[in-house]
């Protein structure tokens, strides 16, 4: 039984339109007009109890907007969604009870109080048991290392504290569904690993449900099975990791500035030429196939080069080259080959 | 139902621990405001002796009862002041802070008033040092009768509970404008007159005590207060109660939809 449900999602917001200037603020004053923004289009997912989804996209696709959707903050234009069997945003407070929220850049704490003292209110908020609230401190205390910061209050903490005091708090009422939003931003390594591994934990002995929003690459290779694209507000893929990894998360992109014209150039093996104009020459390799110097030795073998530059595959990288991988002429797989079927809303024919 | 209750004391009376600590307050802050508010008094004081130079009574009160009821309004303008909700909800706007509030399993409405109630409770008591300096410099007249008290206090809460639902519904305006700032301003500046902090009801001509009388800010200074000074006498309190009770009903109901309407413009519009 899905524990969150997502048909066809579609939010459109209404942006008042207004002319610059002292006249247009007056007419937009009279006479209001909106132009329409579609953020999000046509959105259908399922998750299961105990799943850790990723679910990304480039700045401006649509996740944010997503996810409040899922919280019952904000109401679609159209479609449904379902959590834990509800409707989030008319049974809010039922809701609100089973689920965990965390902003990456906003804190539900309250700033002047210390650490426990928040911990304590929340706890109270969500009516948990008192024996329990004890040894769940004791338990973030140890995997969060939360001990030396009980009583200091948020305003003093660094970013790396703050995160982890989010996450007690969130977390200190055992939901059933946890939504991060931008978990580890901002964050150093130490911090990062320390607060993945928390995830895994409390996914592996509670069966938490995770959705992980975010822009770090490492969040997902270390914590998501399975991820969720959304780009310019449509889901364009919905499926395991590991296909993404494997086609495409592997290559690197090499740019030459070549001193003279490129004629008669002989790509080097597990290399592609992606362009060719006049003095530069870009080639995408495949690093477990081949590296970097080799290529570059292979071309400046051929050519006088002045300047190179090593592009690293970043996720708004991947999202493009799986947008465009089904339009662009390359010797990669086409897109439809690699997605997985978005999973048809009524098919689950309850 | 005791369960209920119980329950919802646990976790709505856990908001009261967020409300700033007793210690916290006796900052040079409250010091400075008592050294303005003695200052205040003292000028009403001058102010209103020198008004009754010329006559004995004014709309029906003596010096004696027209000083009583000032300095026990000064005592306890306090409740009439724009309280934090307005503040609140400008800032919860702002920084998205609304959202976390979405997320709880609480009522939102009914954790800030428990918030207020305890802030005033908090005012009340940091007022003492003013009502003592009121005391021994001028003397009060304060009823014996245990009851005018108790009638007093009920008043007040009721009073203040009626402002909050206004200010409420002055606070979900900041959903559909950002001028949450220079509102609260005009509610401070129009609250200090027609609360009866400055002048009594009895001394304004009709129709500014009627305009008085339909807005709320003086159920929450000039009620309580006329009833403590001895100008209401005690056998109005039923009246009076059944007004601040009406006031309240009609106030909270539309706080209520009024903040179900804003919210659904953040849900909706997205803010």
């Amino acid at each position: 039984m899905p524990i969150i449900e997502a048909n066809r999602l579609t939010k459109v917001y209404k942006i008042p339109e207004k002319e610059p200037g002292v006249a247009g603020a007056i007419k937009a004053l009279f006479r209001p007009r909106f132009t329409s923004k579609p953020a999000v289009s046509d959105v259908s997912f399922v998750v299961e109890p105990g799943e850790i989804v990723g679910y990304i996209g480039v700045n401006g696709a649509g996740k944010s907007t997503t996810i409040k959707m899922l919280t019952g903050v904000l109401v679609p234009t159209s479609g449904e969604v379902r959590v834990i069997g509800r409707d989030p945003h008319r049974d809010r407070v039922a809701n609100a009870r089973d689920v965990g929220v965390v902003f990456g850049q906003r804190s539900q704490l309250w700033w002047d109080l210390a650490l426990i003292e928040s911990l304590m209110m929340v706890g109270r908020i969500y009516e948990v048991p008192e024996a329990r609230f004890k040894q769940l401190i004791d338990e973030f205390s140890e995997t969060l290392d939360l001990k030396d910061l009980l009583k200091i209050p948020i305003r003093n903490m660094s970013l790396g504290q703050k995160m982890r005091a989010e996450l007690a708090a969130t977390l200190i009422h055992e939901p059933k569904v946890v939504y991060l939003d931008e978990p580890t931003i901002g964050l150093d390594l130490l911090v990062k690993e320390r607060i993945r591994e928390f995830i895994k934990q409390v996914n592996r002995e509670k069966e938490t449900t995770v959705i992980l929003t975010t822009h770090d690459l490492g969040d997902i290779e270390e914590l998501c099975k399975r991820v969720l694209i959304i780009d310019n507000g449509g889901l364009i893929y919905d499926g395991p990791l590991a296909t993404i990894k494997d086609r495409f998360g592997k290559y690197r992109e090499i740019t030459f500035e070549t001193a003279a014209e490129v004629n008669g150039l002989e790509v080097p093996e597990s290399a592609d030429l992606l362009e060719k104009s006049e003095r530069r020459l870009v080639l995408r390799f495949d690093r477990t196939k081949t590296s970097a110097s080799r290529v570059a030795a292979a071309i400046m073998s051929q050519l006088e080069v002045c300047d190179l530059s090593l592009k690293e595959p970043d996720l708004s990288h991947i999202v493009k080259q799986i947008y465009h991988g089904g339009l662009k002429e390359s010797t990669l797989p086409p897109v439809d080959a690699i997605m997985t079927p978005v999973l048809s809303p009524a098919g689950s024919g309850r | 139902m005791v369960a209920t209750f119980k329950r919802s004391w646990r976790i709505y009376g856990g908001m009261a621990a967020v409300v700033p600590k007793l210690f916290m307050a006796y900052s040079i802050w409250v010091w400075m405001e008592l050294f303005v508010s003695i200052i205040a008094v003292v000028i009403f004081v001058a102010f209103w002796r020198a008004v009754y130079a010329s006559t004995t009574t004014l709309g029906g009160l003596t010096l004696d009862q027209t000083l009583n009821y000032i300095l026990l309004a000064q005592i306890f303008s306090d409740a009439a002041n724009v309280s934090s909700v307005i503040y609140d909800f400008g800032a919860g706007l702002r920084e998205g802070q609304i959202i976390h509030a979405l997320l709880r399993p609480l009522d939102y409405q009914i954790a800030l008033y428990v918030q207020n109630v305890v802030q005033l409770v908090i005012n009340m008591i940091l007022r003492i040092p003013l009502a003592l300096f009121i005391w021994i410099v001028y003397g009060l007249t304060l009823p014996a009768d245990p009851v005018i008290w108790g009638a007093f206090a009920c008043s007040l809460l009721l009073g203040h509970a009626v402002l909050f639902c206004f200010d409420w519904i002055l606070g979900c305006t900041a959903f559909y404008s950002t001028e949450i700032w220079g509102m609260s301003v005009v509610r401070y500046a129009v609250a200090m007159f027609f609360s009866g902090a400055l002048i009594p009801l009895d001394m304004m001509p009709d129709w500014l005590r009627v305009i008085a009388t339909i807005l709320p800010f003086s159920q929450v200074v000039y009620l309580p207060v006329s009833l403590l000074s001895g100008i209401t006498p005690v056998s109005d309190m039923p009246r009076i109660w059944l007004i601040q009770i009406g006031f309240l009903i009609v106030l909270f109901f539309l706080s209520r939809f009024i903040f179900r309407r804003a919210v659904r413009v953040i849900t909706v519009q997205g803010g």
